[in-house]
């Protein structure tokens, strides 16, 4: 171990059922240096980051800290050798002060054995000044911004002598402002010897506040550079490889403008989704990629009446049909399949063929159900698309995730939607179903019908999509068409590469 | 990772199961009664039986539906009482009893009127009931144990704590029979069950409650009205402690401000040991007719057999907590 690093890890592997999420990584973290972590989606950071903190094990290989080497680390360990992780989310107590969040883990206690507050505000104080961070200690957390919260976790962090903070997506809903006073926080530390991993997909703020960048691909370490010898390009190529392999391909339609359209006008809510417009033309199957958090579910959800918007108007065919609930929306002829299927796209302790027929008994209006020509429909529709299994009673909670998709595809398809969303449709699905789920949107675009697909899986945008918007920020920031349709683009808008801020 | 087959036949059976185990049980309590009591087996006695679960029958169909679509109301049982009070004020006022000086068209009146206010204060409870739990977004049962209790102020209130004889007058709902044989409370009970059967079976609205009391959200995604439902659930559990609170009293024959308060608990019971989900989404007609028997069945065979009659709620409190954990439990392991 050389003198100039802190931590150091040697062909750190981890296996899970199925996907290999770390193969062999070796990754240095100098002391003083703000080292980030960028990749893709299920490239393997949380789980290296999550190895580093100790709240998992790796399979084989091994960390080495201060000179001393582990087959693994576990929490309270980690903890004691001064590595200390910082959520994206805060895990923070509300009802409390920043001093109690802060010394929630060990409160001081009097010599009474009570609390000693004066002596924790005390502490909680010298700690915020001496981190160079501005919020009185005995403030409740509700009173606090969502910059002075994050710089309070960053603060308990320290309290435990943190000598390796590891930073995830530490900007996610901070301004401007709130950004500049965290990196003067980041900076001021790591000239007194802190080391930071830092994981974000802001590309920009990477290269603002980093020292190197290191790029996770497939599980593997794919380089380590020094920022200034790199660049947002490189990183972004880097990041897709060469290896883009698809399962599957079809013919872009090129649907030419000026036929049926439906156009979304104006979607916006604050903070969220920023003035959406675009139009899908009848026929085309169109993607909308992005990151995730990019407010392309919540504009899904917006588009169905799902939630609440502050504007925006659906319309097709000069009507009008910007829904008030999923009640209207469905009657409207749209469809929506959520991108969490066990959560709000099946009825899991129910049998197939009733949740097939929801959607089609809602938009009904007779009292009765007639169950002979419901048992014929769902059984035509359930072998149409392959949906594996001995018979229609069985409940959906016992089908295998792709055939739980295809449960909902076969919903909204018996429902007969003229337009229809798809998000995130082949998550946790077997690569038999997803092609199956692909032919059907297809045929479903074939007929006329009004796709579009929401997808973090950029190849699968490529290869069933004929035009491609990407959304940042809850904005639209591109739509691509053609040959522009590329990961790389995909990508670098979604990243923002050639914004400036 | 393809379905396999051996859990799924098992689970599919589980509900089957259920129903012959509590078949089973139900001949067990028969033989044994039989053999300490052999009167237990006269038809005279069965009848009873089936007389006396025929309100509490009633009761837990409604309970039963509102059940399988996720919610719970326990305040069944104070609103019986503050029907039961009111319409035997209306019936003991309408009619002059116990003289009878009234005109005659008053008198004639006198039932028709008890009728439908007993039923537009059903209905009322319910639509009172639903709508706070539905715009509340709070839990039903904390919610309608508050209402239980307002009921209960209510009924004492308007009872004044003295209670209403109706000298020997409405008593065909409770205490007639068909041909001098078969009590008409009885028949109203099976027309109940059979109701439930046809709708949780063969109606669009049935399907729902399932879908709702299954995953909420998933039913609200498939444009499923989840309110509207949810409230017309309420809407016929008052309905039906309506219906059971005229039965009630006509049998009983006189009401205080506490006369069906015990329905709550023994309906809840009946259903919940009949394999209806606490949680929602499952249970059927068939589960609530054998809970309901079961629950009737232990009541007569205890006091056939002679036992100390307060040995009973000690019983059926055990077996509603025996009945939650396992229908909990299997539930876990289902998902």
């Amino acid at each position: 171990m050389t003198e100039t690093n802190i931590l150091e890890a040697r062909g750190v592997t981890k296996k899970y059922p199925g996907v290999l999420a770390l193969d062999a990584v070796d990754f240095d973290l100098r002391r003083g240096e703000v080292q980030a972590l960028v990749g893709q989606n299920g490239a393997g950071k949380s789980t290296f980051v999550e190895i580093v903190a100790g709240s998992l094990r790796p399979d084989s290989g091994s960390i080495e800290l201060d000179g001393r080497s582990f087959a693994f680390l576990d929490p309270s360990r980690s903890i004691e050798l001064g590595i200390q992780t910082v959520h994206q989310e805060n895990q923070l107590v509300d009802e409390l002060t920043v001093a109690e969040n802060i010394y929630l883990y060990a409160l001081p206690r009097s010599a009474a054995g009570l609390l000693d507050y004066a002596g924790c505000f005390r502490r909680a104080g010298e700690l915020l000044g001496g981190l160079g961070v501005d919020v009185n200690p005995r403030r409740k957390l509700v009173s606090l911004t969502f910059i002075e919260r994050k710089l309070v976790s960053i603060a308990k962090a320290f309290s435990r002598q943190a000598r390796i903070l590891i930073l995830d997506e530490p900007t996610a809903s901070l301004d401007k402002k709130g950004k500049n006073i965290l990196f003067d926080v980041i900076r001021k530390n790591t000239a007194r010897g802190l080391s930071v991993i830092y994981i974000s997909h802001n590309l920009g703020e990477i290269f603002e506040v980093c020292d190197r960048v290191t790029v996770f691909k497939d599980g593997k370490k794919v380089s380590t550079k020094a920022v200034r010898e790199s660049n947002m390009n490189d990183v972004v190529r880097e990041m897709i490889g060469r290896s883009s392999t698809s399962l599957y391909s079809r013919t872009r339609a090129a649907v030419a403008a000026g036929g049926k359209e439906l156009q979304l006008v104006d979607y916006s809510r604050a903070g969220i989704v920023d003035h959406v417009s675009f139009r899908v033309r009848a026929g085309e199957i169109f993607g909308i990629g992005g990151l995730v958090g990019a407010g392309r579910t919540e504009l899904a959800r917006m588009i169905f009446g799902l939630d609440p918007k502050d504007s925006g108007r659906l319309v097709y065919e000069g009507r009008d049909l910007t829904p008030r609930s999923p009640e209207d929306a469905i009657r409207k002829g749209i469809g929506y399949l959520t991108e969490d299927r066990k959560g709000d796209g099946l009825v899991l302790g129910r049998p197939i063929f009733e949740n097939v027929s929801y959607v089609r008994f809602a938009k009904g209006r007779s009292f009765l159900m007639n169950l002979g020509r419901e048992k014929i429909e769902t059984g035509d529709i359930s072998r149409q698309l392959d949906i594996k299994t001995p018979s229609l009673t069985q409940l959906v909670v016992n089908l295998s995730g792709g055939n739980q998709q295809k449960v909902v595809l076969a919903k909204w398809l018996y429902a007969g939607a003229e337009v229809l969303i798809f998000d995130e449709p082949t998550v946790g699905v077997d690569v038999g179903a997803k092609a199956e789920i692909y032919r059907m949107m297809e045929v479903l675009a074939a007929q006329g019908k009004v796709v579009l697909m929401i997808s973090s899986d950029n190849p699968e945008l490529i290869a069933v999509c004929d035009r491609v918007a990407v959304m940042r920020n809850g904005r639209l920031v591109s739509v691509l068409e053609g040959s522009q349709i590329t990961e790389e683009n995909i990508l670098r808008y979604s990243m923002g590469v050639d914004e400036k801020e | 990772m393809e379905t396999t087959t051996s859990p799924v036949a098992t689970r599919q059976a589980r509900h089957l199961n259920q129903s012959l185990v509590l078949v089973g049980l139900i001949i067990v309590i028969c033989v044994v009664t039989a053999i300490v009591n052999p009167r237990f087996l006269r038809v005279q006695n069965l009848i009873n039986i089936f007389q006396q679960v025929s309100i509490l029958g009633i009761v837990a169909c409604g309970i039963g539906m509102l059940l399988i679509a996720g919610q719970i109301d326990i305040s069944v049982g104070t609103q019986m009482s503050f029907m039961g009070v009111m319409l035997s004020m209306i019936i003991q006022k309408m009619m002059g009893l116990p003289d009878g000086n009234v005109p005659q068209w008053q008198a004639a009146l006198a039932y028709p009127m008890a009728f439908v206010v007993t039923f537009a204060v059903g209905l009322a409870m319910g639509a009172i009931n639903g709508l706070t739990v539905i715009y509340s977004r709070a839990a039903s049962f904390i919610i309608t144990l508050g209402f239980s209790t307002a009921y209960h102020g209510a009924a004492l209130l308007l009872s004044g704590g003295a209670s209403y004889m109706l000298f020997g007058k409405f008593e065909l709902l409770g205490r007639g029979r068909v041909v001098g044989i078969i009590p008409i409370s009885i028949l109203f009970f099976l027309g109940m069950v059979a109701i439930t059967f046809i709708v949780l079976r063969y109606f669009r609205y049935g399907r729902f409650l399932y879908a709702i009391g299954g995953n909420k959200k998933a039913a609200f995604v498939s444009g499923i009205a989840t309110n509207r439902v949810t409230l017309i659930a309420y809407l016929v559990v008052g309905a039906c402690n309506a219906l059971a609170a005229l039965i009630l009293i006509s049998r009983v024959g006189s009401a205080l401000a506490t006369t069906g308060d015990s329905y709550a608990l023994d309906a809840l019971a009946s259903v919940i040991v009949g394999g209806v989900a606490l949680s929602g989404g499952r249970g059927s007609a068939l589960s609530i007719f054998l809970g309901v028997l079961l629950i009737g069945l232990i009541t007569n065979a205890l006091i056939i057999m002679n036992v100390n009659p307060y040995i009973r709620d000690l019983v059926i409190g055990l077996i509603i907590v025996a009945a939650v954990s396992v229908s909990e439990l299997t539930g876990q392991q289902r998902s």
